[in-house]
Formats: structure tokens, C-alpha cells, sequence
């Protein structure tokens, strides 16, 4: 069928030209300033004064060590936690909870997360209340460094806690497509204990399919900004806020210097990624001699247990952040040393309900639009991709796909200016497409991530017993596969849905004020005091989020109501 | 379709309005400005982060749509930095009309900055019926915003002054200098601190000490001089760095902002905070954000004040109805609103003596609450030093504390 293979083409095209010129030319038009060209300032001569400026800074060598500390911590660290509970816990009950409490995990947005987790370990917090004034006689909090410490450290677990279930979902997917349980069976008739089974013969498996979402994961980790903003140190803050200050500087000058602190942003996190990558490399081939060492036990099964306990934390920290969050926003005064508040109140919902009525209509159209639009070029490459390996003809378009990553890569900050720009020239910033298309952008990938390993496990044989059946390739698309593959075509729409809804600065810089969503609000009121408003905002924004998932759970179970065989 | 020749016409006639109309700044009777306003769409953009500030703007916007048919979308934003730098965004993309923003919350810094780099609507306060009511002979900075002269590109809309609130259950006996605060300190270990600058709380606290400490405080009220930075300054170092050690966190963490220093105080975890609203605590008390036992002092010799303003960006897409919306926002009515603690507190820009008799009533009826100060306790009002000081004031603060 050459005439559907060459429709099919277009769509890694389209894909493309989605991502590749607009951040190209937003990286060019932000990287115009850090050479000193922002005619708006008046300023339109080449020069390195921007970077010698920043290296000049007293803060940078401070912020660099806590964007590291931070942002490659985080990431490791929740590589590796999230790969340790699944080889500690996988086949237990536990780890079925844990499939269960992704959907809720995933719909609690970052920076809510972090206001009820700051909650619960500052000094004032939850945990020093649960034990005070007795027995730890504080009358008043401890003048302890928890949240916001210098080190970065409640910076890290913020970002640990909060990326450890998005790579529990990507093994989840990953797993799906390896036949764990007979691997296990075969491992454990030749004798291997449950973590050599894993590190000899799963993970090697299952890491390639890991490889994106640990680099995406870095790179959202070096670069965010909102709960740096809320929990990172504040003497230096990390790069990621400086950049975002200079941008937001009253001297219209330092607009330079944060350019050129974005150009760094994305130089450290390009070095972090290659760094990634050259140790994967080395662990693989240290590791693959040892893996025929034959050794059937690891040291290390002794600890097998603290799988378990740090998924309870996990699972413990996210609840009682989200317990946090609900009782603040029914809260009317809740002072330390009281456990709960003192008085309940309900007006804190009655002023945001009437208000965020109309931000909540757009967060949801834009998410939907977005998501749509993600899963139609989706299962485009998808079927294009499958269409070229029937045929064996490897295309460049569908070679360089993985230019579709790029924005989970890239920091957000080191290209929105420019973007901003581009809009501006063309007429096009503040309107219905220019954001719909800002959130593809971010939403896309994900899609692309969750939705790869069910959609490339399918089975074609049914397309093929499909086709002759009733013939047409679109009729069997449609009649058959994307219903069977449905659960996981919603699934990942619904964490693409998740994904547009949290877009803050793509839609503050590409919005010109014209979209006010539940995100926008949320982080404005966030740069205020009133703790019991910020929650109801919080949790406005989980329940949208949330909606997204149920659908995508209670749709396929309505949809396979009489059909026993799907409803697993 | 019989209307539509009508709206061709009327199209017609309002292209040909714009064209006249090419200079909104250009002296203009202030009906033709509220005619041309009619059906406008103002987006107003500023800090969002106060429900209550949220809920003053959207019955101003409720009201300029009944008064005048115009129509305000309030923009919220964290940061109106962000605002400033879509604006330049659109100057850099050439856009020098049909611009995002209309009305926006500025003051200080950002005044300075973008006056400086054009992106303001040239004079046009002089026009608003209402201006003549400022009190621009008593309160100097609605006509010298952080001393750089507003020649009308902003029209005032509160009064700020720099206030201490503090927890009188557990302080007794607030300190009325910077010197008595680092005793305060010392002897409360723990229980103060400010925010990091660039926070613009953070900067006031920094300046107020160096108006205080320094031996030669005329010079700040020139462009920063930086032979002379250092001897100026040095007071303030030395100040600052006995005071850091006995701040909360000993010094090594900062909050970030002043909102953040009012969950602090409400947790308990510092006794005393800062405002720029004298009648902030008064308007957190009605709300339950904070405890009753919360009352304000200032320091003796007077505090920094200063003036927020609204201001049109030079590109502005609905500029005559930006200006009808700041007026109303300028009226008795609309400034009576906005200074009632329990609507939002913000004093007012306005002279009482020039209203009339029904007018000043508006004023008097409203009830001061317990936790604000009455103007003979605000006391002195200290202007805010040249905006030229805060950059070099920012810059040696953090070599010296955020490395």
C-alpha cells in the first residue's frame, strides 16, 4: 500500500516541524540577548559583557552546587529507589497498591505537593506539632533548618518523592513489555535470588526503556523553577530561580544576564545528560562481564526489606502532604503547636469556586485540545513506524523522532523568552492555537513515553486477521486496535492531560495574559501568604488532573462492560 | 442582514476615531476619552497573590463596567516582572500598538525602568478629573516615585509605609530602632528576619537600616555615587553582620518574600514581621489569617513610605479606557473602599481636605481597627532613596551574604 505509507510519512514530518523550528528559533531569539542584542533596551551590539557579568556573580558558584546537588541527586536517586522497590516489591501486594496509587500520585502537582510537604517538616510543621509541646516541650517551633536548607537537600527529597511514581510508571509500561514472570520463573529454577534476577536479568532489559524518562527527569530537575522557588535554599537560590529573577529584574539590562544564564542552564544540563550516559555506558560494561560471573546471591538480599519501608514513606509522604493540603483549605486559624486547626471554616472555598470557574474551563479545553492533537500525531508515528519495519525501510524522519524529546531536555527557561518573541512578530502570542500549540509541545512527549511500550507490544496478528476479515487498514485501525489498545491510549492521555494542566510558564509567556488557567492562578495566589487559599487552589487543580485519570480508568471499564477478556 | 451597513458604518466611524485619536495623551477632553472608552477591553495586570486584593479589583471591574461600559480583565500575576518583560518582548517584536497589557501595578524599580526604556504612555494623569484630589503637596512620592519624577506616566493608587508587626502575646515592648531590633535579636535568638533581596520587602528592610545607621543620608537621595558607596554603606554592613547571626536559621536561609514572613509569624516562628500596609495586621486579623494578638509599630524618626501606581504601557490596545478605569480607581468612592481593614486596607492617595464634606465622610466612617496605627503613631515618612541605590545595594548584599 504505497499510497498509505506515503500518508503516514507526514506524520513524523508533522511532528517535527512541531517541536524543531519554534524552539530552534526560541533558542535563537533568547540566545540574541546573551550576546547583547535586545534592541528593545537599546542595546544592539555583539558583546560578551552578559557572560562575563554572570561569572562575576557571587551567587552563581553557590547556585551551581545546588542545581547539581539537587537536580542530579533527585534524578539518581529516584532511578534507583524506583528500580529498588520494583525489584524488592514486584508480585507483592505492596506493589499492587502502589499500581493502584499512581493515577492520584501522578494528579498531585508539583508545587501543591511541595506547600503540604514543607508543611510537614518545617519546624512549625505537622510532624514537630504531632509532638509538641509534649513531649518535646516546644512551645513555640524549634529554630530548626529543614525546608529551604542551605544544602538542598529538602530541595532534593521534594523532587525525589515527587519523580519516583512518574518512573515507577515508566517501569510499570516497561515491564509490560518483557515477560517478567516467566523471566523470574527461569531465574529461579537456575538458582538466582530475587536481586540477581533483577540486576542480571530484568534490568538490563528493561533500563533502555528507562534511558528517556531518567534524562527528562534530569533535565526537569536542573531547571525548575516553582519548587525551587518554595522548598530550595534562598542564599543562593538554585540557577534556575536566578534566571528567572534576571528575567523578572527591574533593570531591563539584567534581562542579558539571565539570557545568558539560560544558555549555561542548558550547557549544564547537556554536560548532566552526556554525564548520564557515559556512566550508563561504563556500568554496562563493567557490568556485563560480571553478569556471566554466574553468582547466584547478592550481599545486598539482606535489605530486600527496605523496599517496602521506603514505599511507605513514599506513599505516607504524599498522603499526609495531600491530608495537609485538605485541612488547610477548611482551616480558619491553625497555629503551632495545634495538631489540627483550632477553627473550621468553609468561606475559603466560597470566593475561588465563583472565580476559577472560568480558568477551569480553560485549563480543561486547552489540556483536551492538546491531548487530542498528542495522540493523533502519536498513534500517526506509531503506525508510520510499524508500517516502515513490515516494509524494512528505515526513514530519516522517523530516525530523528527523537526530536520530539526535546523539550523535556531542554530547559523550559533557556528557550520561552525567545518564543515569546517569535510570537510577537508573527501575531500569534495570547491566541487559542499559539497555546493549544505550547502545550502539545510539553504534552506530546509524554504521550509519546507512556503510550510506546503497550502500543509497540501489540500484537499484529490481530490487525492481520482484521484486515482480512473486513479489510481496510483504517477500518481495522479503528475497529479493532485502537479499541484494544484503549486502556493504554487513555492512560496516556490522561498524563498528558496532567502534563498541559501544570504548563506555568509555557502559558504565562506564550498566554499575553489572556489565559488565565487553574495553573496561573494557582502559582499567582502562591506568591501570597494566605496558606488555607493557596490549598483550596491546590487541590482545584489536583481534582482537574484527577478527572483526567478516572476517566481514563472508568471509561474502558464502562466500554468493556460485556467483554470479559479486556477487563484485566 | 439590514445591520450590516450600520456596522460597516460604525466600524467606519470608529477607524476614523483611532486614526483622530493616534495620541491618546495628546490634551483631550475627558468626555471624548470616555466615549472612546466604551466598549473597551482593559486587561489589567498585577500581583495576584492577595484574595483580597482579588476581590477589591473585581468589583472595581464590575463597577467601570456599569459606569462606563468598559470592560476590565483582571490579570494576576506572581510577579509583574513577568509583565515587564512581555512588554519588552512586544517592543522587541516591533509591536508598537494592539499591545497585551493596559493597566499595570507598578511602582519604584520598575517605574524607573520602563519610563527609562519608553514603554510608557506618555504624560496623561493631568487629564483625569479626579487627579486634582491627590495630595500631591503633603504625600511627595505620588509626584517622585523612589525620587524619579512620575511627570504624570502613572497615576497614584495607594499609600505605602514600611510597619512592624509583631505578636503581642509574647512581644511586650517592640523595638523602636534598628538598634533596639538587634538587641531584639540577641536576646530572642531565632525570632526575626527578612527577606532575601531582591525581594522588594527585603530591599525596603536593607534601605530603612541604611537611612537610620548612615551619617550621610542626603546622598542617597542622589543617583547612587559609587566613590562614595562604600564610607556611605559601611554602617549598614557592620549592622547587618552582627544581626545575621541571630536572625531565624542563624542567617542561612532567608524567606523569600514578605507573605512568606507572614506564615512565619502566624506559625509562630518568628515574633516579629514586616509590612508595607499599615493596616495589613488589622486586615489579616478580620480574616483569620492571623491571631488577634497581632499589632503594629514603627520606629522612632519614621519609616520609609512610598506610592503604588497604575500605569499604561506605550503600546496599550485600550488606553482611553485604561485611563477611565484608573480615574474611577482615583474616585473618593473607589479609594474610601480600598483603605477599609476589612476590604483591603490600603490608605488612601487622596488629601481629605480637598473632598467635599459628603466625600470626606466616606473616609471618616470607616473603623481604623485594633491592630492599626493612627497617623500621629505612623509618624515621620522617610522617602525612599534614589532607585539607583538598590541595584548596588542588592549587588554588595549578596557578595557579602549569598555566595
Amino acid at each position: 500500500m504505497p499510497g498509505q505509507r506515503s500518508r503516514l510519512k507526514i506524520f513524523p514530518a508533522l511532528a517535527l516541524a512541531i517541536f524543531l523550528l519554534p524552539i530552534l528559533a526560541g533558542l535563537l531569539f533568547t540566545w540574541a540577548p546573551a550576546f547583547g542584542y535586545l534592541s528593545a533596551a537599546g542595546s544592539t551590539h555583539f558583546s560578551l559583557e552578559p557572560f562575563a557579568t554572570l561569572l562575576r556573580h557571587p551567587s552563581l558558584p553557590g547556585a551551581l552546587r545546588s542545581t547539581l546537588i539537587s537536580g542530579v541527586g533527585a534524578s539518581l536517586l529516584s532511578l534507583a529507589l524506583a528500580l529498588w522497590i520494583a525489584a524488592t516489591l514486584y508480585g507483592t501486594r505492596l506493589w499492587s497498591v502502589i499500581e493502584l496509587s499512581l493515577a492520584p500520585l501522578l494528579s498531585l502537582p508539583h508545587a501543591a505537593f511541595a506547600i503540604g510537604f514543607t508543611f510537614l517538616i518545617a519546624p512549625s510543621g505537622w510532624l514537630i506539632r504531632a509532638v509538641s509541646p509534649y513531649p518535646s516541650g516546644f512551645t513555640y517551633p524549634p529554630d530548626w533548618i529543614t525546608a529551604g536548607d542551605p544544602w538542598a537537600v529538602s530541595l532534593t527529597l521534594t523532587m525525589l518523592f515527587k519523580e519516583t511514581p512518574f518512573l515507577l510508571l515508566m517501569i510499570f509500561s516497561g515491564l509490560s513489555r518483557l515477560d517478567v514472570r516467566r523471566t523470574i520463573m527461569i531465574g529461579r529454577s537456575l538458582g538466582y535470588r530475587r536481586l540477581r534476577i533483577w540486576t542480571r536479568l530484568i534490568i538490563p532489559q528493561l533500563y533502555p526503556m528507562l534511558r528517556l524518562p531518567l534524562l527528562a527527569v534530569l533535565a526537569y530537575s536542573l531547571s525548575v523553577v516553582d519548587l525551587a522557588y518554595i522548598i530550595g535554599p534562598s542564599l543562593p537560590p538554585t540557577l534556575a530561580v536566578l534566571i528567572d529573577r534576571w528575567f523578572n529584574a527591574p533593570e531591563i539590562s539584567s534581562r542579558l544576564v539571565g539570557a545568558a544564564g539560560s544558555l549555561l542552564l542548558l550547557f549544564v544540563t547537556l554536560a548532566c545528560i552526556v554525564s548520564a550516559l557515559a556512566l550508563e555506558y561504563l556500568i554496562s560494561k563493567v557490568g556485563s562481564r560480571k553478569i556471566l560471573d554466574g553468582r547466584r546471591q547478592s550481599p545486598f538480599e539482606v535489605l530486600v526489606p527496605t523496599g517496602s519501608l521506603y514505599a511507605l514513606v513514599l506513599l505516607a509522604v504524599n498522603l499526609f502532604s495531600l491530608l495537609a493540603l485538605i485541612l488547610w483549605s477548611v482551616a480558619h486559624s491553625w497555629r503551632f503547636p495545634h495538631f489540627f486547626p483550632t477553627r473550621f471554616s468553609l468561606t475559603n472555598w466560597s470566593t475561588p469556586l465563583r472565580q476559577l470557574l472560568e480558568p477551569l474551563s480553560v485549563s480543561a479545553l486547552a489540556a483536551l485540545l492538546s491531548c487530542l492533537l498528542a495522540i493523533i500525531l502519536v498513534v500517526g508515528c506509531f503506525e508510520n513506524e510499524q508500517n516502515l519495519a513490515r516494509t524494512r525501510i528505515a526513514s530519516i524522519s522517523q530516525r530523528s523522532l527523537w526530536i520530539i524529546y526535546l523539550p523535556l531536555l531542554i530547559p523550559q527557561i533557556s528557550f520561552l523568552f525567545g518564543i515569546q518573541v517569535v510570537l510577537v512578530i508573527f501575531h500569534l502570542d495570547g491566541t487559542w492555537p499559539a497555546l493549544v500549540w505550547v502545550h502539545l509541545v510539553f504534552v506530546l512527549p509524554y504521550v509519546f513515553l507512556t503510550l510506546a511500550n503497550a502500543y509497540r507490544s501489540y500484537d499484529q496478528r490481530y490487525s492481520y486477521v482484521g484486515m482480512t476479515l473486513c479489510g481496510g487498514p483504517l477500518r481495522t485501525l479503528f475497529r479493532i486496535k485502537l479499541i484494544m489498545l484503549a486502556k493504554p491510549i487513555l492512560f496516556s492521555m490522561a498524563v498528558g492531560f496532567g502534563v498541559s494542566i501544570a504548563q506555568y510558564l509555557p502559558t504565562l509567556y506564550v498566554g499575553a495574559g489572556r489565559f488565565a488557567t487553574i495553573t496561573t492562578e494557582t502559582v499567582s495566589i502562591a506568591s501570597g501568604s494566605d496558606r488555607r487559599v493557596m490549598a483550596v487552589y491546590a487541590l482545584t487543580q489536583l481534582l482537574l488532573a484527577l478527572t483526567g485519570f478516572l476517566t481514563a480508568i472508568v471509561l474502558p471499564a464502562a466500554m468493556f462492560r460485556k467483554r470479559k477478556a479486556m477487563q484485566n | 442582514m439590514a445591520y450590516l451597513p450600520m456596522r460597516l458604518l460604525s466600524i467606519v466611524i470608529v477607524m476614523l476615531f483611532l486614526i483622530v485619536c493616534q495620541d491618546p495623551a495628546k490634551a483631550r477632553d475627558w468626555t471624548e476619552i470616555l466615549a472612546a472608552a466604551r466598549g473597551q477591553t482593559v486587561y489589567f495586570n498585577g500581583w495576584g497573590g492577595s484574595e483580597v486584593i482579588n476581590r477589591y479589583i473585581s468589583w472595581a471591574a464590575e463597577q467601570a463596567g456599569q459606569r462606563y461600559g468598559v470592560t476590565v480583565k483582571h490579570v494576576k500575576v506572581a510577579d509583574i516582572g513577568d509583565v515587564v518583560s512581555r512588554i519588552l518582548a512586544e517592543k522587541s517584536g516591533g509591536r508598537t500598538s494592539g499591545g497585551s497589557v493596559d493597566l499595570m501595578w507598578i511602582n519604584g524599580e520598575n517605574f524607573h525602568a520602563m519610563k527609562n526604556n519608553g514603554l510608557l504612555l506618555p504624560s496623561y494623569t493631568q487629564l483625569f478629573p479626579n487627579y486634582p484630589l491627590v495630595d500631591t503637596e503633603n504625600k511627595v512620592s505620588t509626584l517622585f516615585d523612589f525620587t524619579v519624577p512620575v511627570d504624570n506616566q502613572e497615576s497614584p493608587w495607594g499609600m505605602a509605609q514600611l510597619v512592624f508587626l509583631y505578636d503581642s502575646e509574647i512581644v511586650t515592648d517592640p523595638p523602636a530602632d534598628m538598634r533596639e531590633l538587634l538587641q531584639f535579636s540577641q536576646n530572642n535568638k531565632g525570632r526575626f528576619t527578612y527577606p532575601a533581596p531582591p525581594d522588594f520587602y527585603g530591599t525596603t528592610f536593607i534601605k530603612q537600616a541604611l537611612l537610620e545607621l548612615t551619617t550621610d543620608r542626603e546622598l542617597l537621595y542622589t543617583p547612587v555615587n559609587s566613590a562614595r558607596f562604600e564610607a556611605v554603606t559601611a554602617p549598614l554592613w557592620e549592622f547587618l553582620d552582627s544581626l545575621h547571626p541571630h536572625l531565624w536559621r542563624s542567617g542561612k536561609a532567608h524567606p523569600k518574600s514578605a507573605p512568606e514572613m507572614k506564615r512565619l509569624l502566624a506559625d509562630r516562628e518568628i515574633f516579629i514581621s514586616l509590612s508595607f500596609n499599615p493596616a495589613e495586621a488589622s486586615n489579616a486579623i478580620a480574616t483569620g489569617e492571623l491571631p488577634p494578638s497581632i499589632r503594629t509599630y514603627v520606629h522612632d524618626g519614621g519609616t520609609i513610605g512610598n506610592t503604588h501606581f497604575l500605569a499604561i504601557p506605550f503600546n496599550s490596545s485600550a488606553a482611553e479606557g485604561a485611563m477611565v478605569v484608573a480615574n474611577f480607581l482615583l474616585s473618593p468612592e473607589a479609594q474610601a473602599r480600598k483603605s477599609d481593614p476589612a476590604i483591603w486596607g490600603d490608605p488612601t492617595v487622596l488629601a481629605l481636605a480637598k473632598l467635599s464634606p459628603e466625600q470626606r465622610s466616606l473616609f471618616e466612617a470607616i473603623p481604623l481597627g485594633a491592630a492599626t496605627l493612627n497617623p500621629e503613631e505612623l509618624g515621620a515618612v522617610l522617602l525612599e532613596p534614589h532607585a539607583s541605590w538598590v541595584a548596588a545595594i542588592e549587588k554588595e548584599w549578596q557578595s557579602r551574604y549569598s555566595k
